[in-house]
């Protein structure tokens, strides 16, 4: 009987189906790799199985039997453990008390017997094979170590099946090996595991079989021993969309921006690019490889180590955004609701943010230039809205986006760094939102792009620069290019690189 | 409240295919909260002049209240500025009192020229003030701590300037803060405020650098990804929230001649319910300098009605907390209502 059966699981959101239709199963002592884009739906599937999320439909059996409706606790109770991606330890709190979490050994009267708990903590991490004293607070633990505490209190419990979500994105090549003896241990212990993951070199060292989701859907299961890479990749980006690139070619200017082995740790190791006027450059890689904060670096919104930037063959030194600014760079940042918009406020505000001296005269604010500009934008966009004084925050996804660009057109830059232009947007305002980058391109525009959207990459770009780990690791043509080309170098590097990084701590 | 229920009646009315200009006014300023409380001021004055003929609407007791509401009318102004980046001071209080004790101390003591003695004290309220904008700013603790914090540390200091006080100042000292206009007789601290609310409600309402501070309150992270510069701004805003109150303290003590130590004590309070009563949002990006002056004039008048009925002053701060209670529930109803 398999340890695992999940049948036809459908997971929404409001306006996204993370989850459709998904079945698979798994036996006991299996390592199963779900493996997926960023947004496939593998880390749903491993939250639902867990109970962090509840299923829209179908249906969950553990050893047979039917889950109905099941929190966390419950999950826990049952010998379903998660280890999360994000981390779930309280900072504040020793390692003991994080593992044992609401269920530390009393004794009489309900006191917490703190020196049995550290005793089992301590047992507990030793048979993970490394130490860690059980007496020290969490904030004090490297990434590694807090990864093994998240471990380490998935197992204070009889574990029958554990979710391991991303587990090696904070670990170094040694950890990462560690890592995998402990999961081979546990499987061969008869617990089963499904480990989440997008590295496929990982899947290949550690999992028995892999199932691969894209789009929320079931895309295959495979046996480990007889699959390859190229199939794999083909399962995880193989879709019927395409979006159609521009045909006509553009002329291409001077180079607008040149920046040079820029360092902005932890997450921007060495990162160079060049953009030229009149040409789209896309930024691609996975999530965590460091493309937003690498704009963010430029723009002066991030502390910068090394590194050189020079706009139109002038070096600058951006202390902050407004530096960058009049260097003529303007940046749509990736989240419009927390750093893109200011939703309490009308269209007019949001528009004039940047440009507040183009619509003063003298000292005044002028609320009749204001509102010209922002009318023009809303023509030329073709904003939907009653009136340029409609609040923000009522307006649609796409609308928002309309308004967050031309907040920065306003400005009229040189450079446009656009993260992640159509997050969010439906299909319709997503076309809308590639004619009009293309326009600004033809208009001389320097335009830099991050998306984790692939398609959109390949429909988008004149050139593609792959990140990895902080660095940029590769570049191609927009013309011709392919997803396969593309995750190939967004995933060649990892685990090289973690070693680079190891020895740069060891050093 | 009655009023504020007609008006939003009418708004919600179908619109009448020829609409006169008057219903056109109203429908435009009843979402106001100017307006609103520019009509509930209104009928609290049309009431308390029907209810007391021989108490309220004579000169003195008209004088007094002016007079009274000047160094809470010109702290509104440096709060609303604050309020409306998102932040806000609660040493004001302090400051008032350290900053009329030095000036007392300079004139008084020392027997330098009174407009030294006005200038210093200002200047040592800009300073507190810019010590709590760097506090917030470059250390990164948040206003409440920081300025509850500072609020001690100021009115101690003021303790330790001058004791109990400077009494009497100097005579060219305390002109300053009594000389009247001949037509009206009241005397300058009132002036002084109302220039301060003209200047001030200009500038926050028209000009393009001040306009800032209602984006910094909008979205932090938005503003300072616009090419804002966050931090400098906030900065800015402590330091005129501090002159301001060091303006008052300096009035204040003049009017009276003599330098209190405990003088501003509580009036944060009393500054902070009028702000948000006037329509400045906790959240920061809304409020204009005439709500806050017309939320002062409110809570002045709510004050004069007790006074002239001889209710005790232990109940006044039982009022001033029901009206902030009123001023932050018209803000949950205004936040619901657009949500």
């Amino acid at each position: 009987m398999a340890r695992l059966q999940v049948s036809n699981l459908s997971k929404w959101f409001p306006g996204v189906r993370a989850l459709d239709d998904v079945s698979m199963s798994v036996e006991p002592g299996e390592i199963r790799a779900l493996l997926g884009e960023n947004g496939a739906g593998k880390s749903t599937l491993g939250k639902i199985v867990a109970g962090v999320y509840s299923r829209t439909r179908g249906e969950v059996r553990l050893d047979g039997a039917e889950l109905g409706e099941f929190d966390e606790k419950a999950a826990g109770d049952l010998g379903i453990g998660i280890v999360h991606q994000e981390g779930s330890l309280v900072p504040q709190l020793s390692v003991a008390e994080n593992i044992f979490a609401g269920r530390q050994p009393t004794r009489w009267l309900g006191q917490v017997d703190v020196r049995l708990m550290r005793e089992k903590a301590r047992a507990l991490i030793a048979q993970l094979g490394v130490a860690i004293d059980p007496t020290m607070k969490v904030t004090f633990l490297s990434p590694a170590q807090a990864q093994i505490v998240e471990i380490a209190k998935a197992l204070s419990r009889d574990m029958k099946l554990l979710i391991l979500d991303e587990p090696t994105a904070a670990l170094t090549l040694t950890e990462t090996e560690k890592l995998f003896e402990i999961v081979r241990r546990l499987a061969r212990d008869g617990v089963s595991i499904i480990y989440v993951s997008h590295r496929l070199a990982e899947i290949f060292a550690l999992c028995d079989s892999v199932t691969v989701l894209k789009d929320g859907r079931l895309a295959g299961t495979r046996k480990v021993a007889e699959t390859t890479t190229d199939e794999l990749i083909r399962l995880m980006v193989g879709r019927e969309v395409h979006l159609s690139r521009s045909a006509s070619a553009r002329q291409t200017g001077p180079i607008v921006l040149e920046a040079n082995a820029v360092s902005a740790p932890p997450l921007v190791q060495s990162a160079s690019i060049t953009v030229r006027a009149g040409e789209i450059v896309c930024l691609a890689g996975l999530i965590g490889s460091g493309r937003s904060e690498f704009c963010e670096a430029i723009f002066g919104a991030r502390r910068r180590k090394a590194g050189t930037i020079s706009v139109g063959g002038a070096p600058i030194d951006p202390q902050g955004p407004w530096d960058a600014k009049h260097a003529g760079i303007g940046m749509v940042p990736e989240d419009r609701k927390t750093s893109g918009l200011f939703l309490g406020m009308d269209l007019v505000n949001n528009i004039a943010a940047t440009v507040l001296s183009k619509v003063s005269s003298g000292a005044n604010f002028s609320n009749t230039k204001a509102e010209a500009l922002a009318g023009s934008f809303v023509d030329e966009l073709r904003i939907a809205t009653p009136s340029v004084r409609k609040i923000v925050g009522e307006l649609s996804g796409g609308n928002q986006q309309k308004v967050l660009l031309a907040k920065w057109l306003a400005m009229e830059p040189r450079l446009l760094i656009v993260d992640e232009p159509t997050r969010g947007v439906d299909v319709g305002a997503r076309s809308e939102i590639y004619r009009l980058l293309r326009g600004l391109a033809e208009r001389g525009v320097a335009l830099l792009v991050v998306s984790s959207d692939l398609p959109e990459v390949l429909a988008l770009a004149d050139r593609i620069v792959v990140m990895a780990e902080g660095r940029t690791v590769g570049e191609l043509p927009g013309e011709g290019a392919s997803e396969e080309q593309v995750l190939r170098l967004a995933t060649r590097f990892t685990s090289s690189v973690a070693e680079v990084r190891k020895e740069a701590v060891g050093a | 409240m009655s009023v504020v229920q007609v008006s939003q009646n009418e708004v919600q009315a179908p619109a009448e295919p020829r609409e006169s200009l008057l219903l056109r006014i109203v429908r435009r300023l009843a979402n106001s909260r100017e307006l609103t409380l520019f009509v509930l001021v209104v009928l609290l004055a049309l009431a308390m002049t029907i209810i007391y003929p021989h108490n309220f609407p004579t000169g003195p007791n008209m004088r007094a209240v002016l007079l009274n509401l000047a160094p809470v009318g010109i702290l509104v102004c440096g709060m609303m500025l604050l309020m409306i980046a998102g932040t806000f001071d609660l040493s004001v209080g302090s400051t008032l009192a350290l900053s009329g004790v030095w000036a007392g101390v300079v004139a008084g003591w020392w027997g330098w020229p009174a407009e030294a003695a006005l200038a210093i004290g200002v200047v040592v309220g800009a300073v507190a003030g810019l010590i709590n904008g760097l506090i917030v700013t470059r250390i990164g603790i948040n206003a409440l701590i920081a300025t509850l914090g500072t609020l001690t540390i100021y009115r101690s200091l003021t303790y330790v300037t001058a004791g109990t006080g400077v009494t009497p100042i100097s005579d060219d000292f305390a002109e300053y803060g009594r000389v009247a206009d001949p037509l009206l007789r009241i005397q300058s601290p009132f002036w002084a405020m109302l220039v301060i609310v003209l200047i001030g409600g200009w500038l926050i309402a028209r000009t393009r650098f001040f306009r800032q501070f209602y984006f910094v309150g909008g979205n932090p992270r938005a503003a300072q990804l616009s090419g804002i510069r966050v931090d400098r701004l906030i900065l800015i805003g402590f330091v005129i929230m501090g002159a301001l109150a060091g303006i008052a303290g300096v009035l204040g003590a003049a009017r009276l001649n003599s330098a209190v130590v405990n003088a501003g004590v509580g009036i944060e309070l009393k500054v902070i319910t009028a702000t948000v009563l006037g329509g400045a949002s906790l959240k920061g990006g809304e409020g204009t300098v005439l709500g806050g002056i017309l939320g002062v004039l409110f809570i002045a008048l709510i004050e004069n009605a007790m006074i002239i009925n001889a209710v005790g002053v232990f109940w006044q701060g039982l009022v001033v907390g029901l009206v902030l209670l009123f001023a932050v529930s018209l803000d949950r109803f205004k936040t619901a209502g657009r949500g």
